[in-house]
């Protein structure tokens, strides 16, 4: 409700409160305001109209709310009604009982007995008045006889004897022209007759006596007489009897004349008083009820407004929205339900901001945790309580080659039916898994990867049952270890080997040698010659042993790797020179502006040695033989290709070609493929071996490019991106 | 010295439904006389059959002669004339029914008839009031004069007001009547 409409109701409930002042103190027969009647009930008339405007509008306003739903308007209805149903009731009775009793006691103002009471009173007055006056006449009647016996000059003199003897108050005698000829009076202050009005005169003087009644003064009576006096000359004098009433008699006529009138009046504005009292008491009705319906529509609007702001308020927290609402000031429990409101929703707020807290910091911790995972070069993979696959970090798929992703769900015994490479790892997971005793256990396997044979150490645990319950599997790749310990292994025995074989070798040369200096000449030409051949397959095969000792101690300390900016292409072409002759052609398939490498020349030479000695054996025994020799650049260095169309690698030794001594040839040391492998690793480099889809194999060793970077370099890099 | 005067009119109002109830205008006219303007106008007036019945019962009438002279003020579309001169005459008609005699009272002067007739032909008679000089008027000007007389109904007691809130019966008064005078 508006400021202005209240102060509007304010206004006409003041109105209304003085207008029924007023008009109930018009009612009593006071001068207040009695012209003023007609207006201050058109202002009584008018209020209530204006109220009645205000109420409907009001109405109509509630009305409004109610079709548009506003939560409280119902309230505010049942309210007004209750409000409303408060102030009829009384109202109306009071209303009821007052008219009735007004019409009643007005009624019961007049009485037949009273009224004929008051008339009897009246005509008893009337009556004795009547007689004075005519006896006043009779009075007057023989004075005339005496008057006329004599002359006009005689009568002025005779007139005071006369009225003494009739004892007159006042007697005058006019002239037919109505100027007083005699006067005489019992007062003596009085000089001057009161004289008869002209047309009482001329009645008189037409023969017809004139008789009154006459107030005089205050509440006085008194009565005049007036009979013609005939002359013989035929002129008509007047002669006029004054008497006054007798004091108490014309008090008591006079009362009681007034008390008729006032009966009269009364009797006959009863209907008046009835209609003015029922007007006053139906404005006043429809006043205080039409004001208790606004005072109610007002109240139940605050008494509802609290409601509504809650109601907001529900609907702006179910909409996540906290902030205080606007509270309703009262000390009763309306304000402090409000105020208990906002209480809750800043509870609530705080609450949220809390969890949202939280919420960040496991996020948080789970970001770092996943970062630590995804950081750490170790497996691992977390598995639910029904031990089907839950997670895996970065490096789980790194290690295993294989999209993990596909196997989220699955338990390990049916990894097999998607990654066939999985099965054995899935089985070992599965059976440790089921056959653990204690929460921890520990096994390797072996897994066929892409760049080979990897070693897997696989470590499982049982979550402590708790919060969450599950199993979680560790694993590294410690095929590189274990080949470093395989390699530290062959190294040790080589070079130990290498010592204790060489040492016998050179004895047993010189013994050789000695057998044949000292024993040729003796012996015949047959035996000399069985000896020289001994001798020599000694010879021969001791400087072999030698030989092979030599690559063993090669291999087992080789120098550090000197590290130089190099240029693969050019590296190639050198060692390509060399075998210009050589029975099949090479292809070369270099790549233009190769990044430097970095490498040692001497070592990597032997590299690419080995690795064409290998492929020219390989395809000793193919009609069309062929060797293609790449350079490129790979993601990680530049890249070194040598295929061949030779029988390619039997599948059960490609995982271990790089050991020692694991050679598919009936001839050779077995330890080419070891050294190159050694010297790509000195280089920080990697090597894979595979078979070609058709026939052949495929070497690729990649070498890491020379830290020292030009713009071109980096450019071609770009460009290779 | 003696401007030369003007003019009335003085119409018979009248014919009118020839009932005796109400009041009415038989002649008004302003007479200048040594300077002076004087008011002379004639009434007839006769009572409801209500009216004469609560008189007779001993209910005062007041009776009110409004007169007024304005100078009609074309420019203000004669809304806010001006008021040259005027008057009000108040009369109270009552009944002793002691006496069973009307008084009529005009101010502290009284006279008492026998007869309402009497009483109401007095009334309805109004001789040489004296209203304005003769200066008031400019010469040359058009003059408004309007008169009537009516029942004064508030002074009536209240629950009379109401009868005359509702009621023509307790409702008397004259139409304004209109003349035009010129100095």
């Amino acid at each position: 409700m508006t400021r202005g409409m209240k102060f509007l109701i304010a206004l006409v409930l003041l109105l209304g409160a003085i207008m029924l002042y007023l008009l109930s103190s018009a009612s009593a027969d006071t001068p207040l305001f009695s012209s003023d009647l007609p207006l201050l009930l058109g202002l009584g008339v008018g209020l209530v109209l204006v109220l009645m405007l205000v109420v409907g509008y009001q109405l109509l306003l509630l009305r409004r709310r109610l079709k548009a739903r506003v939560f409280g308007s119902k309230l505010t209805l049942r309210l007004v009604l209750l409000f409303a149903l408060v102030a009829v009731l009384p109202g109306a009775l009071v209303y009821g009982v007052s008219v009735q009793f007004l019409s009643r006691s007005i009624e019961s103002w007049f009485d037949v007995r009273v009224d004929k009471a008051l008339e009897g009173g009246l005509s008893l007055g009337r009556v004795t008045l009547d007689n004075m006056l005519r006896e006043l006449r009779a009075k007057a009647e023989s004075m005339t006889l005496e008057l006329t016996e004599r002359s006009p000059q005689r009568r002025v003199a005779v007139l005071n004897s006369l009225r003494e003897r009739a004892a007159v108050h006042e007697v005058t005698l006019l002239g037919p022209n109505g100027s007083v000829i005699a006067f005489s009076g019992a007062d003596p202050t009085r000089l001057v007759p009161e004289l008869p009005s002209p047309s009482v005169v001329r009645q008189v003087r037409m023969q017809q006596p004139y008789t009154a009644i006459e107030a005089v003064g205050e509440g006085g009576l008194q009565l005049r007489v007036l009979v013609p006096v005939n002359d013989v000359s035929g002129a008509t004098s007047l002669l006029q009897l004054v008497q006054p009433a007798p004091p108490q008699l014309a008090r008591d006529a006079q009362t009681v004349q007034e008390i008729y009138r006032d009966y009269q009046e009364l009797s006959l504005s009863r209907q008046g008083l009835k209609r003015l009292f029922a007007l006053t008491l139906t404005l006043s009705l429809l006043l205080a009820l039409l004001s208790a319906l606004l005072l109610a529509i007002l109240f139940s609007g605050r008494l509802s407004a609290p409601l509504g702001i809650l109601a907001a308020g529900t609907r702006a927290v179910a909409q996540g929205d906290f902030s205080p609402r606007h509270t309703v000031k009262t000390h009763d429990e309306l304000g402090l339900l409000t105020e208990s409101f906002n209480t809750m929703t800043m509870q609530l707020a705080d609450a949220r901001a809390d969890a949202q807290r939280n919420q960040e910091q496991l996020a948080a911790a789970k970001a770092y945790l996943e970062s630590v995972l995804g950081n750490l070069s170790t497996g691992v993979m977390s598995f639910d309580a029904e031990f089907r696959l839950r997670s895996a970090n970065p490096s789980a798929v790194e290690i295993l080659g294989v999209d993990v992703g596909a196997l989220i769900g699955t338990p390990p015994q049916e990894w097999a039916e998607r990654e066939p490479r999985l099965a054995a790892v899935g089985h070992i997971v599965h059976e440790a898994f089921r056959q653990a005793r204690t929460d921890i256990w520990e096994q390797q396997a072996e897994l066929m990867g892409a760049a080979g044979r990897q070693d897997l150490l696989l470590r499982g645990s049982r979550l402590a049952a708790g919060v969450e319950s599950g199993m979680v599997l560790v694993f590294d790749d410690i095929t590189r270890l274990l080949q470093a310990q395989r390699l530290a292994a062959w190294a040790e025995v080589a070079q130990r080997l290498a010592h204790e074989i060489k040492n016998p070798l050179t004895p047993i040369q010189l013994s050789a040698e000695r057998l044949q200096r000292r024993l040729a000449e003796k012996l015949g030409e047959q035996e000399a010659e069985i000896l020289q051949r001994s001798t020599q397959t000694i010879v021969n095969q001791v400087a072999a042993l030698k030989g092979m000792v030599d690559a063993f101690s090669q291999y087992a300390r080789s120098p550090e790797a000197d590290l130089q900016p190099l240029d693969l292409n050019q590296l190639v072409r050198d060692v390509v020179a060399l075998y210009e002759s050589s029975r099949p052609a090479l292809q070369l398939d270099l790549t233009a502006n190769l990044p430097h490498i970095a490498g040692d020349a001497a070592k990597l030479r032997q590299v690419i040695h080995n690795l064409l000695q290998n492929a020219e054996q390989a395809v000793a025994d193919v009609a069309v033989p062929r060797i293609l020799l790449r350079t490129d650049v790979a993601r990680d260095g530049v890249r070194l290709i040598i295929q061949d169309n030779g029988p390619g690698f039997p599948e059960a030794l490609l995982g271990r070609v790089f050991e020692p001594y694991v050679t598919t040839k009936t001839k050779g040391t077995g330890l080419g493929l070891a050294i190159v492998k050694k010297i790509v690793e000195e280089h920080s480099g990697s090597i894979a071996v595979t078979n070609l889809p058709s026939t052949g194999a495929s070497v690729a060793v990649t070498l890491p490019m020379a830290p020292i970077e030009t713009a071109s370099l980096r450019a071609h890099r770009l460009a290779v991106r | 010295m003696l401007r030369r005067l003007f003019a009335l009119f003085a119409l018979w109002c009248g014919a009118s439904l020839a009932s005796t109830e109400g009041i009415h205008v038989k002649s008004a006219e302003l007479s200048l006389n040594g300077g002076e303007y004087y008011l002379e106008t004639n009434f007839e007036v006769g009572l409801t059959p209500t009216l004469e019945d609560a008189l007779n019962k001993g209910l005062p009438l007041h009776f009110v002669v409004e007169f007024e002279l304005i100078y009609p003020r074309w420019y203000t579309a004669y809304l806010w004339n001006k008021s040259v001169a005027g008057l009000q005459q108040q009369y109270r008609l009552s009944y002793n029914a002691l006496t069973r005699q009307y008084r009529l009272s005009f101010g502290a002067l009284h006279q008492n008839f026998d007869t309402l007739n009497d009483a109401l032909a007095l009334l309805g008679r109004l001789r040489r009031r004296f209203v304005a000089d003769v200066d008031v008027l400019d010469e040359g000007k058009i003059y408004e004069a309007a008169i009537r007389m009516r029942l004064d109904v508030s002074q009536l007691p209240k629950p009379f007001q109401i009868y005359a809130l509702a009621s023509r019966d307790w409702n008397l008064s004259s139409e304004w009547f209109r003349w035009t005078l010129m100095r």
